[in-house]
C-alpha cells in the first residue's frame, strides 16, 4: 500500500470526524462528538446532527492538519464519505471535502462509509486482508460482509429490523439507563449475570441475516410483568442478559458466515464492537475455532474520519472523482 | 480586491466571482436538491471564465439565509473549505438583504420573501434609500396570513419581491396598496456588491458568525412507534 498523505472526513451521522493519515498510519485524528446534543432526543436527530456538523468541519479540519503537522499543501488527496448515511449530514463533509480538494488542486477520493467501517481494523493490524468476514455493528447498520478483498465484497445478511446499536439504544432507553445505550447497557451489565433471564435469541430463518424486535417485545413485556409481581431483578442482571443475547446473534451469524465462506480472518467495525462483551466473546471463539481476528481498538469502531482515509489509500492512484458528483445517502457495498 | 460570493439560500444556486464593482464571471442553476453537485464545478468554471485561481481570492462571501437549511449549509461549507485552504476572510451577506437590494422600487417599503418550508416564509421589510436599502426589522418566519398582518400594518405602499408565488393567492389578493416584482430569487452577483461593501468597512466573519441563520428550533422528534416512552425501572431514571 502506498504512503499517500490523505485527510479523511466523516460526517454521515452524528459523529464530525478528520483525520490525517500516511498509508496505513493516523497522523492525527480528531472528532466532536454530538451525544450530548442528542442524548435528550434519546437517539440522533438529522437536522441537529447537520447543525453540529457545519459548526465544526472547519475548526476540526484545522486541528487534525496542526495536530498531524501537516500543511494542506503537502496533502495527496482529500477522502470523504459518501453514504452512506443521513443526506444533510453527509452534505456537510462532502461540500467542505470537495472545495478543499479543488482549491488544493488535490484529488478528492468518495469512500462508502461501511468499507471504512470494514478497513479500520488495518490501522492497527497490519496483517488483515482478504478473504476474511467482517461484523459491522452500529446504531445505524447492522451487516455481516464476505470481504474477498479490499474492493471486492458481499454483503452475506444484515438486521431485518433494528440495527443493534439501535436495539441497545431502545433498551436502555426503556430501562431508564440513558443514551447512547450500547455503553450505558455495556457499563451496567459490568457485574451482572448475563444468564439471569434468558431473553429470546431472535435467529431467522436466513442464516446470516438478524433482528431484533423480538427481543425488545420480550424485555418489555419481561420487564412489565416482572414489575408488577414486585419481583425485578437487580438492574445489573437485566442488562447483562440483555447484553449477551444480542452478542449471542452477532457472534453466531458471524461465525455461520466463516463456516459458510472457508474464511480464516474475522474482522469488526461500527460502534457496536466497542462493546466489551462482544470483544470478549469473539475473541475467545476465534481462538476456539483457529480463525485471525482484527478488531479495532475502540476509537476506530464508532465513525471516525482516519477509517475514511485509510479506506482511500487503495483509490489513491485512480485520479480522484470528477467534481460534480454529490452524496449517495443510499450507498451500499456491492 | 477579488471576491468569490456563493448563493445557495434558496432553490437557485449560483457562484459570483468579481471585485463588487465589476462582475468576472457567474454561473447559476435552479434545482431545489443540486447545490452540492453545482457548486465547486461552477465555482471551477468561473476561475477558468476569468482566469483566476484559487489564491487571488481576497475575500469570500456567503449567503447564511434565511432560507432551507440545507442549501445553505453547503454553501456555508464550501466557503469555509475555501477560505481555510487560502487563509481568505469571510463575509456573510443575508438572503433577504440580497433580494431587497435587487427589488426595482422607487418609495415603497420593500417585503422580500424567501420559502423556508412547512407553510412559513422568511422576511423582513426594507427601506429603499439612495444607493442602496436600509432594513426596517428583524428577519422573521411567518405564516402567509401574519405575513399579509405585517405588511398591512405598515399601512405604506409596498413591493414585495422574492418567492412570494408561494404565497396563497388569497392572502395576495388580500393586500392592498402592494405590487409584486422581482426578483425571485437572490443571486450571487448582489452577494459581491455587498460583500465589497462589507469588507470596504472590514465587517469580516468571526467564527461564530458563519453559520446558518436558522430562526427557528429543529425539529427534534423521536418515532417511538415500538417501545413506551417510560421506564419502568424503580429508581434508575437517572
Ligand atoms: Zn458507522
Amino acid at each position: 500500500m502506498s504512503d499517500g498523505l490523505i485527510l479523511g472526513i466523516e460526517t454521515s451521522c452524528d459523529e464530525t470526524g478528520v483525520a490525517v493519515v500516511r498509508g496505513r498510519e493516523v497522523l492525527a485524528s480528531v472528532l466532536a462528538t454530538q451525544t450530548e446534543d442528542h442524548s435528550r432526543f434519546g437517539g440522533v436527530v438529522p437536522e441537529v446532527a447537520a447543525r453540529a456538523h457545519v459548526e465544526a468541519i472547519r475548526p476540526l479540519a484545522h486541528l487534525a492538519l496542526a495536530k498531524a503537522g501537516v500543511h494542506s499543501d503537502q496533502l495527496d488527496a482529500v477522502a470523504v464519505t459518501r453514504g452512506p448515511g443521513l443526506s444533510g449530514a453527509l452534505m456537510v463533509g462532502v461540500a467542505f471535502a470537495k472545495a478543499l480538494a479543488w482549491t488544493l488542486g488535490k484529488p478528492l477520493i468518495p469512500v462508502d462509509h461501511m468499507e471504512g467501517h470494514l478497513m479500520a481494523p488495518l490501522i492497527e493490524h497490519e496483517a488483515y486482508a482478504g478473504p476474511a468476514v467482517a461484523v459491522l455493528a452500529s446504531g445505524g447498520h447492522s451487516q455481516i460482509v464476505h470481504v474477498r478483498s479490499f474492493g471486492d465484497y458481499e454483503v452475506l445478511g444484515s438486521t431485518i429490523d433494528d440495527a443493534a446499536g439501535e436495539a441497545f439504544d431502545k433498551l436502555a432507553r426503556f430501562m431508564g439507563l440513558g443514551y447512547p445505550g450500547g455503553p450505558a447497557i455495556d457499563e451496567a451489565s459490568q457485574n451482572g449475570d448475563p444468564d439471569a433471564v434468558t431473553f429470546p435469541r431472535a435467529l431467522s430463518d436466513r442464516p446470516f441475516d438478524f433482528s431484533f424486535s423480538g427481543l425488545k417485545t420480550s424485555v418489555v413485556t419481561y420487564l412489565e410483568k416482572a414489575k408488577a409481581a414486585g419481583s425485578l431483578p437487580p438492574v445489573e442482571d437485566v442488562a447483562a442478559s440483555i447484553q449477551e443475547a444480542i452478542v449471542d446473534v452477532l457472534v453466531d451469524k458471524t461465525f455461520n458466515a466463516v463456516r459458510e465462506t472457508g474464511a480464516r480472518a474475522v474482522a469488526g467495525g461500527g460502534g457496536v464492537l466497542a462493546n466489551r462483551r462482544l470483544r470478549e466473546r469473539l475473541a475467545a471463539r476465534a481462538d476456539a475455532e483457529g480463525v485471525e481476528l482484527y478488531l479495532p481498538t475502540p476509537a476506530y469502531c464508532t465513525d471516525n474520519g482516519a477509517m475514511i482515509a485509510v479506506a482511500a489509500v487503495r483509490h489513491l492512484d485512480e485520479g480522484g472523482a470528477a467534481l460534480d458528483i454529490d452524496v449517495d445517502p443510499g450507498l451500499s457495498l456491492a | 480586491m477579488k471576491i468569490l460570493a456563493i448563493e445557495t439560500a434558496t432553490p437557485a444556486s449560483s457562484v459570483a466571482i468579481g471585485t463588487g464593482t465589476t462582475l468576472e464571471a457567474m454561473s447559476l442553476q435552479v434545482n431545489r436538491r443540486g447545490h452540492v453537485g453545482f457548486l465547486v464545478p461552477a465555482i471551477d468554471f468561473c476561475f477558468r471564465q476569468a482566469g483566476w485561481a484559487p489564491t487571488d481570492v481576497d475575500v469570500v462571501a456567503v449567503d447564511i439565509g434565511p432560507g432551507p437549511f440545507t442549501g445553505i449549509r453547503a454553501g456555508i461549507s464550501t466557503a469555509q473549505a475555501i477560505a481555510a485552504a487560502i487563509g481568505a476572510p469571510l463575509v456573510t451577506v443575508g438572503s433577504l438583504t440580497a433580494l431587497a437590494l435587487r427589488a426595482a422600487t422607487g418609495r415603497r417599503r420593500i417585503w422580500p420573501v424567501v420559502d423556508v418550508r412547512r407553510g412559513q416564509v422568511a422576511t423582513c421589510p426594507y427601506r429603499p434609500v439612495p444607493g442602496g436599502v436600509v432594513r426596517d426589522g428583524m428577519p422573521e418566519v411567518v405564516t402567509p396570513e401574519e405575513f399579509a398582518a405585517l405588511v398591512d400594518s405598515g399601512g405604506d405602499d409596498a413591493l414585495v419581491v422574492g418567492d412570494w408565488q408561494v404565497l396563497p393567492e388569497s392572502v395576495l389578493r388580500g393586500l392592498h396598496r402592494v405590487k409584486t416584482g422581482r426578483p425571485r430569487y437572490p443571486s450571487a452577483d448582489v452577494l459581491l456588491e455587498i460583500a465589497a461593501l462589507k469588507a470596504g468597512a472590514d465587517e469580516f466573519a468571526g467564527p461564530e458568525d458563519v453559520r446558518p441563520l436558522y430562526l427557528r428550533e429543529p425539529d427534534a422528534q423521536i418515532n417511538w412507534t415500538d417501545i413506551r416512552e417510560e421506564g419502568v425501572w424503580p429508581g434508575a431514571t437517572s
